[in-house]
């Protein structure tokens, strides 16, 4: 299983809406990914260690501790597939890197 | 019920109420958040923490929406909102405002805007199936373009009222 965090200000609508689209479109590209949705406040090394991939919506500085792979989502939110798909795709590569 | 991903548990009508509905000629995110902020608490709607953390999130983390990627004319649109602990509701408030106004890009935060409408959005529930700001962008990008144009120049608020109960559509998953 694919490890996703995804973070915004609130952690209540944007982060949310991330982690729908992404599992949903990772699942029906084949990826066994499970996402949680947090305020990017809340975000720590810690925290990250438990995930393999962060993808927040907008580019923050909370991963400059880690080498993990990052994947910014904002295209997401606006529900539009023109804008959508390089994000899928830029996730479906992050995710064939990690050859999990 | 059974759960359904995307799916808003409210109904249309739920989601807006007609006097939450506000035209305002205030020229700074900060006075008009307040002003509406105001409103909302004297209903009971919103915490007394709730206009101040509206304004404190917008600082680092801005809810301007760039809509000229879609190249349909539209104007931009921000979508001020909070943590659920300050909302006592989950329903959309619509702002329609007389002059632009600056914002930041909720997507590139060092990105500035000029932003004619907001959906401040009330949110008491964060999980996917309570979300509104899919809603919203659903509302944005699937009405058609010339409707939408017309709904931003509106400046009486029985009609935003009235267009939105007609357009605004539940999500289907």
């Amino acid at each position: 299983m694919i490890k996703i965090l995804t973070a915004c200000g609130a952690g209540v609508n944007s982060s949310h809406q991330i982690k729908d689209a992404l599992e949903k479109e990772m699942s029906n590209r084949g990826y066994d990914v499970q996402c949680e949705a947090v305020m990017v406040k809340d975000v720590n090394d810690e925290m990250l260690s438990k995930y393999d991939i962060f993808a927040p919506i907008a580019q923050t500085d909370a991963a400059k501790n880690t080498n993990m792979p990052i994947v910014d989502c904002g295209p997401i939110l606006y529900r539009i597939p023109a804008m959508a798909v390089p994000v899928y795709d830029a996730m479906e590569a992050a995710i064939k890197k990690l050859k999990k | 019920m059974e759960k359904r991903s995307g799916a808003l548990m409210n109904t249309v009508n739920e989601l807006f109420s007609e006097d939450c509905v506000f035209v305002s000629s205030q020229s700074t995110k900060e006075t008009v958040v307040k002003e509406v902020g105001t409103k909302l608490l004297q209903k009971n709607l919103v915490t007394n923490e709730f206009v101040e953390q509206v304004l404190e999130r917008e600082k680092s983390y801005p809810t301007g929406i760039d809509l000229k990627v879609l190249q349909t004319g539209l104007p931009n649109v921000a979508v001020p909102h909070t943590e659920a602990v300050y909302v006592k509701t989950r329903m959309i408030v619509p702002i329609k405002l007389t002059a632009p106004m600056r914002f930041y890009n909720m997507i590139d935060p060092q990105q500035s805007m000029d932003v004619c409408f907001l959906f401040m959005i009330l949110n008491n529930q964060a999980d996917e199936q309570a979300n509104v700001l899919a809603a919203i962008m659903d509302f944005i990008t699937q009405t058609d373009a010339a409707e939408m144009k017309q709904f931003f120049a509106l400046n009486d608020t029985a009609k935003i009222y009235a267009f939105l109960t007609e357009k605004f559509k539940i999500l289907k998953s």
